[in-house]
């Protein structure tokens, strides 16, 4: 069994009780102590800036031109904080609750109440930094409800709150490189972590640029490198998001935990043809006025408008009648999929079903010419005023989607389907944010910590910048006061130069296969397989053949891929292809930790676990976190975290 | 930040180009007035009388000189700048994209102003300098004892070649040109750009400075040409 | 649709470069414009030929990582559009499109239509930050702020410092990004302990970084993907010569 180190006493006091008995680093010796941050989203820009401001000498790595590319800015929605200001009765328990009940009883009660202590001071610090939230008319902050939570908590930024969290969080650590107590390492990727005595002491990273493998030593080496969504090749993610830091670590010791952890978001515009790069998000707001139907017909080809109102099937609706169109992520995406696959689907692909906003248009309409107090309005004109109504709160929605399909939304319904936009899943860390290698830490989306088996809306840039701004200054003490008699260790010291040799050693073997297919040929092939079989719903046969398909994907990969240009030179492909041969790898992991699995929790979804077609989860057998430790290729180790609930009972979700 | 580097900033240059052309529109706009008296039918009183005060006055001198100095001022750091622009990309692109992102007489700024200097100078040359160093240059009086150089004349004569009134009105279209996007653009270095009041600073921009004080330039040759058929 | 491509291919920051044409044939129209050059790289990849080399990351409108100057505009034809949400329905069959990478001695050319923006980080760094250390805040509704105010902090904070307002000036100035920080900055209350510095010295840095100065043409709000107003420069310019006037030192 894993020890994940979890402070002693009551739940409440964990936190506050290990902050004042951590050991510190005086501000001599934090001089003294050099500390990586890779990757500069929410987690890694904001751990970077504390740990300047705390005197430690910090270096940041990203592979963007610049720290504000991370993509922490394209969150849309919100970000949660027990304030209470809406006096409606929020509280930390009740954030620490919703949140452990939301990621279906597989998330630690330690993290998670600490995630909601500090999620108001969050909140407080961002808005210091200048952070613009939206505002009431009185100047007071503003609160809306988000993922179907009872209480307004999350605070917002019209559609761009990861944007300006991000900007924030970017210009204090702007601020410490003016200080000079920063260094920037831009167009840099991580491609080994280097061990010392078994203790992480630094990173090999490529100058993305100028092609040079450079060695960096760290007393401490943070990941903060975001989630792998991108193993599914389409993903709401950006295009550079990959697991590369991650899987290195893995690979030199550090466990990863629970990776089939995977959230597929409902409203994502759908694939228009093989071309597609990228899927973009819908804010999950969307559903809080839209239908979603399906015509009743299979293989219905008639446009929208002409299928009369009876031939519709308001699926959702009909299955979750007290959460209706609001059921959680998980819930919508499965229930998407189940209509598509039994024929019910929409538009040339028929793999999308319909998001309508004609009644909510009408609805609006009616409420405006009430408003007015207008009488004998003519029905298109209450369309006209329900129009702009909508186009006042979802204007921006509507004009993307119209950007990207061609089609205007207001006039016919939107197509929409699930799409990979988060991964639950990363590396396995202790309280101190700590992973099972002494002295690397990961923060944010790239561990696995604090949302279980599903994230609830909202909660991830909280996460990111808990870890970031109010755990790792605290936890990274504790390690490092034992540390503040290690002098910097040369980079000409062995574990540097063999770790140095093995990455230019993968290097060098891509550009020498010359083979026939390009990344992406592969990316796709991947993702196609992982879509398929370990995508919204899983079953032990279809997972079985997946890790076969993954493994002969592999082999294939390392015969033929093709990668043109040099090493020492700027070559993205050369880069894209170092993603995907741990994406290769990674994928396998999951396979293998779904299967193992047997249970239906969150985002995992076991076709053999299932009641009445909804999710069953196993705690008998399942309430564990699955913590993998790499063994050698295709070989993995598990060990188990139990999860302990003290206040929190585990109960059946119910949205019937 | 010391005055030295405050006006060696790209803003604070700008603030100075700004602040000179605002004290040539309110030139542009007194130099009008006083000309506007070349209209009048009464052989060149009014116009000589003004033109002898312009030049003797001491102040009017005082500010004369400064003038020229302001527009030095003006030429040479718009210069300055527009080489600095020049020079901050290196590289040209192949495709531009005419009017689609910006007006035409925004992009012009320089060469209208360009073209202005070169009008200023033949303009000095003919006029000013006759005026007050020209040695064949008529006297008038009106009946007074007081006799008066007769640039009213020199004018006269002047535009009576189509030649001149070509230059003069090309000149004036260049001011035209240059100010429909100078007194906004001047107003916007200033900082002053306020729902409110924009509607007013374009009209003044483009209506007043823009057309109305060139045309009123332009229409005295014109209008002299045509007195002599 | 088929379609002439002219790209702008420069092998490294000290190359000349040149352009070199491609034609593509069956390009869907629900194409995005980078999914196009997706299709042109695994082709030029297949034929064993040297990818282009684009800067792109979210492809969704948000990062600023993509910058292509698509027949003489920043992000292509359509309004408060980057480049990755640029769909080819915009274009017709047999079309030629011109693609450059951005152009500014601030922002060289690292390679084929990438360059390097760091330009801005180092403006950011001379200012473009808020004083506070973690943990030193209080509490985040002790000032309330006019909602007027916050909403225009907002829309200058918008800016997702993709370089369109430099690549579209005809001046290369950068006046439109730095003035969306200061302003940001300068209309709400946080932002007023280090105003007339921050002003004075993004400002000074923006000249040593090489950018043009503004005429006011109005071409980066123009071509701005977040729409971000000119009256950002008038507010720039006031906080500028404000805080010039009135500093001591």
């Amino acid at each position: 069994m894993l020890n994940a180190k979890i402070p002693a006493g009551p739940l409440e006091t964990k936190w506050s009780k290990y902050k004042s008995t951590v050991k510190l680093v005086n501000p001599a010796n934090k001089r003294k102590i050099e500390v990586i941050v890779v990757g500069t989203g929410l987690a890694g820009a904001s751990a970077a800036a504390s740990l300047a401001e705390l005197g430690y000498k910090v270096k940041a790595f990203y592979f963007q031109d610049s720290p504000r590319r991370a993509h922490s800015i394209a969150a849309q929605g919100g970000i949660n904080a027990a304030k209470n200001y809406q006096n409606d009765g929020d509280s930390v328990f009740r954030l620490f609750y919703d949140t452990v009940k939301g990621g279906d009883y597989r998330a630690r009660e330690g993290n998670v109440h600490r995630l909601a202590e500090v999620s108001a001071a969050i909140i407080d610090q961002c808005v210091a930094q200048g952070v613009p939230f939206a505002r009431e008319y009185g100047g007071l902050l503003s609160n809306r409800s988000f993922g179907g939570t009872q209480v307004q908590r999350t605070f917002y930024a019209a559609g761009q709150t990861g944007q300006q969290l991000l900007l924030g969080a970017y210009s204090a650590l702007q601020r410490q490189v003016a200080l000079g107590n920063v260094t920037l390492y831009s167009r840099h990727e991580m491609l080994e972590v280097v061990k010392v005595d078994g203790k992480a002491r630094g990173i090999i990273a490529r100058d993305l640029i100028s092609g040079k493998i450079e060695r960096h030593f760290g007393h401490a080496v943070l990941l903060c490198t975001g989630g792998y969504g991108n193993v599914f090749y389409l993903s709401t993610n950006a295009m550079g998001s990959n697991v590369t830091a991650a899987w290195k670590a893995h690979k030199q010791g550090a466990f990863f935990g629970n990776p089939c952890f995977t959230q597929i978001h409902p409203t994502c515009i759908p694939v228009s043809g093989d071309h597609q790069s990228k899927l973009t998000l819908m804010s999950e707001s969307l559903r809080n006025d839209g239908r979603i139907w399906v015509p009743k017909k299979q293989n219905d080809n008639r446009k929208a408008s002409d299928i009369p109102e009876d031939e519709r099937d308001y699926y959702l609706e009909r299955r979750y009648p007290a959460f209706g169109n609001l059921v959680p992520r998980d819930v919508a995406s499965r229930a998407a999929k189940e209509r598509c696959d039994a024929g019910y689907g929409v538009g040339a692909s028929k793999l999308a079903v319909y998001l309508d906003y004609a009644e909510a248009i009408e609805r609006y309409g009616k409420i405006e010419v009430g408003k007015r107090g207008l009488t004998n309005v003519p029905k298109d004109e209450i369309i006209r005023m329900g129009k702009e109504v909508v186009k006042e709160k979802y204007g921006n929605l509507f004009d993307m989607y119209a950007k990207i399909t061609g089609e205007n939304p207001y006039e016919t319904p939107m197509r929409i389907y699930p799409a990979v936009h988060y991964t639950m899943g990363g590396l396995w860390v202790d309280y101190e944010l700590m992973t099972t290698i002494p002295g690397l830490y990961c923060l944010g989306e790239a561990n696995f910590s604090d949302h279980g088996a599903n994230r609830l809306g909202a909660s991830a840039l909280m996460q990111g910048l808990a870890d970031g701004y109010f755990v790792i200054p605290y936890t990274i003490g504790n390690y490092l006061a034992d540390d503040i008699q290690t002098k910097a260790i040369s980079t000409d010291h062995p574990a540097f130069v063999e770790a140095e040799n093995s990455a230019k050693a993968i290097l060098e073997k891509f550009i020498n296969i010359k083979g026939k297919h390009s990344v992406d040929h592969f990316h796709k092939a991947l993702g196609k397989i992982m879509w398929d079989k370990c995508g919204m719903a899983r079953n032990e046969q279809g997972l079985k053949e997946a890790i076969e398909e993954i493994k002969a994907l592999r082999e294939e990969f390392w015969k033929d891929v093709r990668v043109p240009g040099t090493l020492d030179e700027f070559n993205p492909e050369l880069e894209k292809a170092g993603r995907v041969a741990d994406f290769l790898e990674l994928g396998e992991l999951m396979c293998i930790d779904a299967l193992n699995r047997r249970e239906s929790c969150g985002g995992h979804f076991r076709e053999e676990s299932t009641d009445e077609g909804e999710a069953l989860r196993d705690d008998d057998n399942f309430a564990y976190v699955a913590a993998w430790e790499f063994k050698g290729q295709s070989n993995y180790e598990l060990h188990k975290e139990e999860l302990v609930f003290e206040i929190v009972h585990p109960s059946k979700r119910n949205y019937k | 930040m010391k005055w030295s580097q405050f006006f060696n900033t790209s803003i604070g240059k700008k603030l100075l180009v700004g602040a000179t052309g605002f004290f040539l529109c309110s030139f542009v706009i007194v130099h009008l007035a006083g000309n506007i008296s070349l209209l009048y039918n009464d052989e060149g009183h009014a116009f000589n009388t003004y033109a002898t005060f312009m030049s003797h006055n001491g102040l009017i001198q005082f500010i004369a000189w400064g003038l020229k100095v302001v527009i030095l001022l003006h030429a040479i750091l718009a210069l300055q700048l527009t080489f600095k622009n020049l020079a901050a990309r290196p590289v040209k692109y192949a495709v531009k994209p005419g009017n689609k992102t910006s007006s035409w007489f925004s992009r012009q700024m320089a060469m209208m102003g360009s073209i202005l200097f070169i009008f200023l100078v033949v303009h000095l040359a003919q006029f000013w300098w006759a005026m007050h160093y020209g040695v064949d240059v008529p006297t008038a009086s009106y009946g007074g004892t007081e006799e008066y150089r007769d640039l009213y004349l020199v004018v006269q004569q002047a535009f009576t070649h189509e030649y001149n009134v070509i230059i003069y009105v090309i000149g004036m279209i260049g001011l035209s040109f240059h100010l429909i996007h100078g007194f906004k653009s001047a107003c916007q270095t200033f900082g002053l750009n306020h729902k409110k009041y924009n509607g007013i600073i374009n009209f003044i921009g483009v209506w007043f400075f823009g057309i109305l004080i060139p045309a009123g330039f332009a229409l005295i040759p014109v209008v002299i040409f045509f007195k002599q058929y | 649709m088929n379609l002439t491509l002219k790209v702008w291919r420069q092998k490294n920051a000290s190359d000349a470069g040149h352009f070199e044409s491609f034609q593509v044939a069956d390009v869907s129209k629900d194409m995005s414009f980078l999914e196009l050059f997706d299709i042109l790289n695994e082709r030029l990849i297949n034929e064993g030929k040297e990818p282009v080399a684009f800067d792109h990351d979210c492809r969704e409108g948000i990062c600023g990582m993509c910058s292509m100057y698509i027949n003489g505009r920043a992000h292509g034809p359509w309004d408060e559009t980057t480049t990755c949400q640029l769909h080819m329905r915009a274009y017709n069959d047999g079309d030629t499109i011109t693609v450059e990478p951005w152009r500014a001695g601030a922002f060289p050319v690292i390679k084929d239509l990438t360059v390097d923006r760091r330009s801005f980080d180092r403006i950011i760094e001379a200012g473009g930050y808020i004083s506070v250390n973690t943990g030193n805040a209080v509490d985040a509704n002790a000032i309330p702020i006019n909602k007027t105010d916050a909403d225009a902090a907002f829309a200058a904070a918008a800016c997702i410092g993709c370089g369109a307002c430099v690549a579209a000036c005809k001046n290369s100035s950068a006046m439109l990004f730095v003035s969306a920080k200061v302003s940001q900055l300068a209309l709400l209350p946080q932002g007023q302990p280090e105003r007339k510095e921050r002003a004075l010295n993004m400002v000074a840095q923006m000249d040593k970084e090489g950018f043009g100065s503004c005429t006011n043409t109005g071409a980066c709000e123009a071509e701005c993907p977040k729409g971000i107003s000119l009256t950002n420069i008038a507010r720039l310019n006031r906080e500028f010569i404000g805080a010039g006037f009135s500093k001591e030192d």
